[in-house]
């Protein structure tokens, strides 16, 4: 790897025939209805590809976030049911942060950190109680990682999945996204670095959901377009008529759009802070999402609607990650809030600018 | 029947009916509720007086009401608990209806009474595989065999064929006419010999539409509905009933006497950061947005039912109240913040069916060529295949 801020292709191009054998339409329905896919976890993880960006030292994979973003990606586009943010660049990151030795198998994280459970301290051991809401794939982790803070430090909490108690629930995708209960667990306190607190946490969730959204974009648009070209309808191909077509650029404007908006975020987040430009992303990767699985849908016509046709597998997955790490709502007030706070003057600067002119 | 007002209606509809109360509520279009008893029950109960369907004979389960009549005891119907009557809509919106317009005497004996009291559940085949938008394209062979028709082919997407005692079948009786020409009308019982349904899953998890095999089916020619060659004209009607809602009276939200906020408003979960003139601004141009579409539907159902013949209008309906359907899902789901991802969020049914509702009943994108075509007299699309026998177009493209 010469070049930090290009992205190895030789990874990506093995993930992508990776899934491409893996992910097929049978593959995803049957994951959705046992829960997981470990036959597609132990080939992604018997490769490496969820510790990249997480050092060799730190038994991670190398590699830089730019890679391990692009794998996320890819997951996204071939709709992959498969925990690779939560035990890479979200569970595998704090971990590694913090200094701990990552295990082998699947790692997740509590979404909202510590909200909604008790934690006291005591030296560096923590006793944690309460519960974690919409935990991605808890029911098949190893380890749950809690990031949490006390007296404005940052640690990680990384407890044995056994010693919780995991009831299973779904999103609309039909991924797990369970609740996790914690009866005075007991746990080392691992500390952070500084630059990493419960709000850099929530937009690197954020970054993680906008590299998959706009893999997954990017294929629902194509399989449209390839659909459009193939159904006759009135005696030709209805991607003839321009109401269809209108869907279609739509699809693709979408994905151009959020593909870029997680490029240049993931970009930045791989040089150092970049707040303005994760929030950015994510709140247009969630738009594109609207926009697109409207338009797709609709040019598909009842056969998007079934379960027998692949749509569904991704437009599912986009309404739910739209809402993961910050709605439309959340990214829009944090952004209104920031670029109210520049003068006139600074509004401009700060959308060429980015975060460095936050700094 | 002379004309009542409200209070006598009210009255009588309390001696068989329940009020709505605030906390009355009511699944959307079938999704998500397999209950055919409710319905049953309901109509049952209304049908000795015609209350549910006033406009029809009242031999046949209606009460001869006019278009006033009509209209004011389906407003008065709101304020009590009609259920979701949606394993029934085709028979009461949609085929009763086309048989009071193309049924012979002995057919509307037959069939009306029985979809009105909701002992009988119709359903419609015109889907094909290759026939969606292009319904025309119907391939579903009929061949006349003495005093039977002998059916065979496939119909798709066919609601509630696994409750239907009957449908309504678009069959192609001519393939040396045009498309539009040789097609004829069949009212098929679902229980004949060679008939067979494959339930479809959906993404929202019903398995409410079916894919319909016909192999070999014998029916009689008095159950063809129209005459031969006139299917279009009958499909038509039909599809302009469904268009203009009149199945959909019941169901729906808002009606309660003195209410003034809508349900679905109510039961917004606002969650901290909702709180704010953004969403007000959302919450009170879907409820502007609403209310027209209801007039609008009310108007384009009353406008169907007085001509016997709807028109374009039902067409505007269709896409706005598919707008205000759409606009409540997606509010709802999004003020409901990161539960709403979860299966047991609120509003998850709704969200998974959105799409289907600009699909269902004919595509937004047809309904607009319909008011562009026919209200705004714009030029209609190129249509190749028009005066081409169907069995020389259908093939390869044009
Ligand atoms: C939930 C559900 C229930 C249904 N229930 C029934 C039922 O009970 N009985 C029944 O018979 N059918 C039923 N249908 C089928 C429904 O009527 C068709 O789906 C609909 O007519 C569209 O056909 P299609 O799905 O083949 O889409 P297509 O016709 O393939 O359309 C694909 C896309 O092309 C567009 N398009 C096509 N032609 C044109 C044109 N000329 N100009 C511009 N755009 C165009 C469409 O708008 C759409 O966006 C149901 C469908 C759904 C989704």
């Amino acid at each position: 790897m010469s070049d930090a801020s290009e992205v190895d292709t030789l990874i990506t191009d093995t993930a992508d025939r990776l899934f491409s054998q893996l992910c097929d339409h049978e593959s995803i329905q049957k994951a959705e209805a046992d829960g997981q896919a470990s036959d597609i976890w132990s080939a992604f993880a018997d490769t490496g590809f969820p510790w990249i960006s997480i050092s060799e030292e730190s038994g991670g994979s190398g590699g830089t976030l730019l890679d391990a973003l692009e794998v996320l990606r890819l997951v996204g586009y071939h709709a992959a049911p498969i925990p690779a943010a939560e035990t890479g660049i979200l569970g595998g990151w704090l971990m590694s942060s913090a200094g701990l030795e990552l295990p082998s198998g699947i790692v997740t994280v509590l979404p909202n950190g510590s909200q909604g459970l008790a934690v006291e301290r005591t030296g560096d051991r923590l006793t944690i109680s309460g519960r974690g809401l919409r935990v991605p794939w808890a029911r098949v982790a190893e380890t749950i990682v809690v990031p949490l803070e006390i007296d404005g430090q940052t640690f990680a909490a990384a407890i044995d999945s056994s010693e919780c108690q995991i009831s299973r629930m779904t999103n609309m995708a039909g991924e797990p996204r369970d609740t996790v209960d914690f009866e005075n667990v007991d746990v080392f306190a691992a500390v952070l670095p500084s630059e990493i607190n419960l709000e850099t946490f929530r937009f690197r969730g954020a970054l993680s959901r906008t590299a998959l959204m706009a893999g997954a974009i990017e294929k629902m648009s194509q399989l449209t377009v390839s659909y459009t070209n193939d159904r006759v309808q009135f005696g030709r191909p209805v991607a003839k008529f321009q109401a269809v077509q209108q869907h279609l650029v739509w699809g693709a404007q979408d994905a151009a759009l959020a593909r870029m908006a997680a490029e240049s975020a993931g970009r930045e987040a791989n040089r150092g802070p970049a707040l303005f430009e994760i929030a950015a992303a994510k709140l247009i990767a969630n738009q594109a999402s609207a926009r697109a699985t409207k338009a797709c849908h609709q040019a598909h016509g009842a056969m998007g609607m079934t379960q027998e046709y692949p749509l569904h597998h991704l437009s599912r997955r986009l309404w739910s990650w739209r809402k993961e790490y910050g709605g439309d709502a959340e990214w829009s007030s944090w952004l209104g809030r920031v670029a109210v706070a520049q003068d006139a003057d600074g509004l401009y600067p700060l959308i060429t600018g980015g975060s460095a002119v936050l700094s | 029947m002379s004309d009542l007002n409200e209070e006598d209606i009210r009255s009588a509809l309390d001696m068989v009916l329940e009020r709505r109360n605030a906390d009355t509520r009511l699944t959307t279009m079938g999704a998500g509720s397999d209950d055919l008893d409710a319905g049953r029950r309901y109509l049952a109960s209304t049908v000795t007086q015609g209350w549910h369907v006033p406009a029809w004979p009242s031999e046949h389960g209606g009460r001869n009401a006019s278009v006033s009549q009509n209209a004011l005891i389906g407003r008065v119907l709101r304020e009590f608990i009609v259920p979701d009557l949606y394993p029934f809509a085709i028979g009461l919106g949609m085929v009763g209806p086309a048989l009071l317009a193309h049924g012979t005497q002995s057919q509307q004996n037959e069939w009306l009474r029985s979809i009105a009291s909701g002992a009988s559940i119709w359903c419609q085949m015109f889907s094909e595989p290759e026939a969606g938008s292009d319904l025309a394209n119907v391939a579903l062979q009929a061949k006349q065999d003495g005093e039977e028709w002998i059916l065979e082919g496939q119909k798709t997407w066919t609601s509630r064929a696994m409750w239907a005692d009957w449908a309504i079948c678009l069959a192609r009786t001519d393939p040396g006419q045009p498309k539009h020409k040789g097609l004829t009308m069949f009212a098929l019982p679902m229980s004949l010999p060679g008939v067979q349904i494959r339930p479809l899953m959906q993404m929202n998890r019903d398995a409410h539409f079916s894919e319909v095999f016909v192999d070999d089916a014998h029916l009689k020619d008095e159950w063809r509905v129209g005459e031969v060659g006139e299917g279009w004209r009958v499909a038509m009607t039909v599809l302009a009933h469904e268009r203009a809602g009149g199945g959909s009276r019941g169901g729906g939200d808002g009606g309660a006497k003195g209410r003034r906020i809508p349900s679905w408003i109510s039961d917004l979960r606002l969650s901290d950061n909702d709180q704010s003139t953004v969403t007000s601004d959302a919450i009170m141009s879907l409820y502007s947005h609403d209310s027209v579409s209801r007039w609008t539907a009310q108007r384009a159902a009353d406008e169907a039912r007085s001509s016997g013949a709807p028109g374009p209008a039902g067409s505007g309906a269709k896409l706005r109240t598919v707008q205000s359907y759409k606009g409540r899902s997606y509010l709802t789901n999004r003020v409901s913040g990161a539960h709403g991802m979860l299966e047991e969020g609120h509003g998850y049914i709704e969200v998974m069916t959105a799409p289907s509702m600009s699909i269902r009943g004919g595509t937004d994108e047809i309904q607009r060529n319909i008011l562009g075509e026919r209200v705004l007299g714009l030029p209609g699309e190129p249509r190749l295949d028009r005066e081409v026998p169907w069995k020389d177009s259908r093939r390869g493209l044009i």
